[in-house]
């Protein structure tokens, strides 16, 4: 079996980020946009594994830096899913367009 | 601790200088924590026994007597280093000498560009002059503590009533003592100092300190106005201070005064000798500001608003007598010209002052205009080249200064805060010891045979003479003190006199009381003081004092210009003649009712009221800067404000217009006002326009990128 290469994996990197940026952009649904959230930030993933695999010098870095995002991910939905509780708790939904208390 | 002192002895002196401060610094802490567990102390149980052990509703007295112990065991410190510095002087070399009592460690470095690098330093160095004045500095502040828990004691009271200010108030005991310590540090710190920049810090530092004390009742109006006119004119002289160190640091490089002063002493001073002069009026200028010098002088007569026992530690014995000790530490960087600026000065001032001081009435007055005049005599000895004796004066007359003021503070207090002498009278069978203790101060600063004051003012006149008979177009600068020798006299017995001899002229020195021992004891022990602290043998030589011997000894070399006595004595026989007819002219005056003074007021006329309105300074400079000054800020505000109704106030709040300051504010603040209101549609609170902002912000700024990139 023949080698990919790095482009294909920055191709399926490029591709989720769009993905996940459109959800953010389009859903109303707080979950629906966490869920964009994390597909950014897995976009992210793939790219830092692709390139510890295919650029020498990137070998360790991008091993460590894709552990660290995962770390960051599960706090980051920790965090968010908490305040999306809360969120429907004080207003009994999760539109993220009734969240508009504070604006100017 | 005991062996890293004493390998190094000089850091006796850094923990004897740090004494206070810590002093000062717990009764900061104890204040402040009351104060704030004071809201709580219903509440909290911890608040409560807080609030209630540092005192409750009352000031401590326990801090002042913290204040007290830590003043009394850094002049053990200060004694103990004088004995042990006077001790290895006379046994170990001068290099040894160097190590065990000079130190400075790197403070800050200044970068300069291409020259070496210029540093900062904090450092101390004893010689015989900083052992003396910090020794006189130690005990003769310890004593006026002492006096203090005695004469601040309606202070503890929880509610205090001030009488001139019409009020009641909590007592502040634990701030004055608090101020006092700070006070002290820093005075001590201005002592040991071995460079200029440090020795401008302490002198601002005590400077501050001079403003809060003399503003210590700052309800009334009267000490308020003392306070500000103190500091105000204090900033005078310090302007011509900053000069003369900007001068310095850019021709030396380097604050520290011995090595100024023997980069002076070399072949080849770095500096040019118009420059030299500009550093020595410049550093001069803060002298006369700080010592109370002709023209500055007049802020210190106000300083007695003051409470007493500060008119004798910081406007009598220590802090004005700040200016000469720097006089003197810098004396080889004073060209001729400059001393001889010094001179004159001194000789105008004590002149002056003496004059001002034959007629007032107010026992405080009649004691700063004295201690002005002496002040001008210690300048002019400097200025003739007379150290040692300034310098000797300098030690002895803070101790009868001292004793003089906390005396008229005993006064004071036994006659209720009576301060006229017109109404004061027969003292001396009501409170005795402070009577007999004032007279010995009064015969010291006369100049009495035997009495400390005589040998430094003898040595004073004497280095004058020599001077005026070398210079005979300066004679006038021994015709000025010797005349002030006399008035000197006068006015001090005219006070004792008034206040202490004869019958009660009012009701409140018919029920006057002796003071309290905590205010006797320092009295009697400065009285001792006063007496024999310039003795030396044989007794009847002024000039074999073994204070002036062991000043001598700092003589900051040979080679500058020092003074020569006269060597026929006669000035000490004229003085002592003139202080003769000084005192006989007081008895016959106030003392045998023999001469009527009312006689001679009326004769005087003019001249009387001249004196009595103090020269019209304050009038003249009132005219002069004050007024213009307030004239000028009156001015300024209608440029900023018009007067407008009140109903139209808003309006003109919001008006436009640049050709006034106020109107181009305005325009300033309407403008950032309406773009904020513009800005502010831009936060919706729609998660979804943030991101698409962000993606179109993120597109264009790759594509600014690429264009940027592909076009290079």
């Amino acid at each position: 079996m023949t080698e990919l290469g790095l482009t294909p994996y920055l191709c399926l990197g490029a591709f989720l980020f769009a993905c996940g940026l459109l959800c953010i952009a389009t859903k109303r649904n707080a979950v629906g946009i966490l869920m964009g959230v994390e597909l950014v930030l897995n976009a992210a993933n793939v790219n830092f594994v692709a390139c510890a695999r295919f650029v020498p010098s990137f070998a360790l870095e991008g091993q460590v830096f894709a552990l660290l995002v995962i770390v960051l991910a599960a706090g980051e939905a920790a965090i968010a899913l908490a305040i999306i509780l809360n969120f429907y708790n004080n207003h009994a939904t999760v539109d993220v367009d009734r969240a508009d208390e504070l604006k100017g | 601790m005991v062996s890293w002192l004493l390998a190094t002895p000089g850091r006796l002196y850094v923990v004897a200088t740090l004494l206070p401060l810590a002093a000062c610094a717990l009764l900061l802490v104890g204040g402040c924590l009351r104060g704030v567990c004071r809201p709580y102390r219903e509440s909290h149980p911890i608040a409560r026994f807080l609030y209630f052990f540092l005192g409750g509703h009352r000031p401590l007295r326990s801090g002042a007597y913290l204040a007290t112990g830590a003043m009394a065991l850094s002049a053990a410190l200060a004694i103990f280093g004088l004995v042990r510095y006077l001790d290895e002087y006379q046994t170990l070399s001068p290099l040894e000498m160097h190590q065990h009592w000079v130190e400075s460690t790197t403070w800050a470095k200044v970068e300069t560009s291409g020259a070496t690098a210029m540093t900062l330093e904090i450092g101390y160095r004893v010689d015989h002059l900083t052992a003396l004045m910090f020794a006189m500095v130690a005990f003769v502040s310890t004593m006026i503590f002492v006096f203090s828990i005695g004469y601040m004691a309606d202070e503890t009271e929880e509610l205090h009533e001030d009488h001139e200010a019409h009020i009641t108030r909590p007592g502040r005991f634990g701030r004055f003592f608090l101020y006092l310590s700070l006070f002290c540090f820093s005075m001590l710190n201005l002592v040991i100092a071995d460079n200029l920049f440090q020795v401008f810090i302490s002198w601002e530092l005590v400077g501050v300190c001079s403003f809060f004390l003399i503003g210590f009742y700052h309800e009334r109006p009267s000490a308020a106005f003392a306070a500000n006119k103190a500091f105000i004119v204090n900033r005078v002289g310090d302007a011509g201070f900053l000069i003369g160190l900007a001068i310095i640091w850019s021709q030396f490089g380097t604050f520290n005064i011995e090595r100024i002063i023997s980069d002076l002493a070399g072949g080849d001073p770095p500096i040019s000798h118009g420059l030299l002069v500009a550093a020595g009026i410049g550093l001069f200028l803060g002298c006369v500001g700080k010592s109370a010098q002709f023209p500055l002088h007049t802020w210190l007569p106000d300083a007695m608003e003051g409470p007493t026992p500060v008119s004798a530690l910081i406007h009598a014995a220590t802090m004005v007598a700040a200016g000469v000790y720097l006089v003197g530490r810098c004396f080889p960087i004073f060209t001729p010209e400059v001393r001889l600026i010094i001179a004159y000065t001194g000789g105008i001032t004590l002149f002056l002052a003496a004059t001002i001081a034959l007629v007032q009435t107010d026992i405080k007055r009649v004691l700063a205009y004295s201690t002005v005049s002496q002040l001008g005599f210690m300048m002019l000895a400097l200025g003739v080249g007379g150290w040692v004796a300034g310098l000797l004066h300098l030690l002895t007359h803070a101790f009868f200064k001292a004793l003089l003021f906390l005396g008229s503070g005993s006064v004071i207090l036994g006659c209720h805060h009576e301060q006229d002498l017109m109404n004061m009278g027969g003292l001396r069978r009501r409170m005795p010891v402070t009577a007999y203790t004032m007279l010995i101060g009064v015969l010291a600063i006369s100049g009495t045979p035997f009495l400390s004051g005589w040998y430094s003012k003898d040595m004073i006149l004497s280095n004058a003479m020599g001077f005026g008979l070398q210079n005979r177009e300066h004679m006038v600068l021994f015709i000025l003190p010797l005349l002030t020798a006399g008035m000197t006299a006068f006015y001090m017995f005219r006070l004792w006199f008034l206040a202490f001899a004869g019958e009660p002229r009012g009701l409140e020195a018919e029920h006057a009381h002796e003071s309290p021992g905590v205010m006797t004891v320092p009295l009697i022990v400065l009285a001792v003081f006063s007496v024999c602290v310039a003795w030396g043998w044989p007794l009847w030589d002024p000039h074999a004092s073994y204070l002036g011997h062991l000043l001598e000894k700092a003589l900051p070399g040979p080679a500058h210009g020092l003074a020569i006595d006269d060597s026929t004595h006669s000035s000490g026989w004229l003085a002592l003649v003139v202080a003769a007819s000084g005192f006989g002219l007081a008895l016959l005056m106030y003392g045998t009712r023999t001469i009527d003074p009312t006689v001679w007021k009326a004769r005087a006329g003019a001249l009387y009221t001249f004196l009595r309105e103090k020269w019209h300074f304050d009038e003249l400079y009132d005219a002069v800067f004050v007024r213009p000054a307030v004239a000028l800020g009156y001015g300024t505000a209608r440029f900023d404000k018009r007067a407008v109704p009140p109903e139209q106030a808003d309006a003109a709040d919001r008006a436009v217009n640049v050709s006034s300051l106020d109107g181009v504010l305005n325009a300033l603040g309407l403008g950032t006002m309406f773009f904020g209101a513009r800005l502010r549609g831009a936060q919706s609170g729609l998660i979804r326009r943030y991101v698409t902002v962000l993606m179109a912000a993120a597109v264009a700024l790759v594509a600014v990128l690429v264009v940027v990139y592909v076009g290079s």
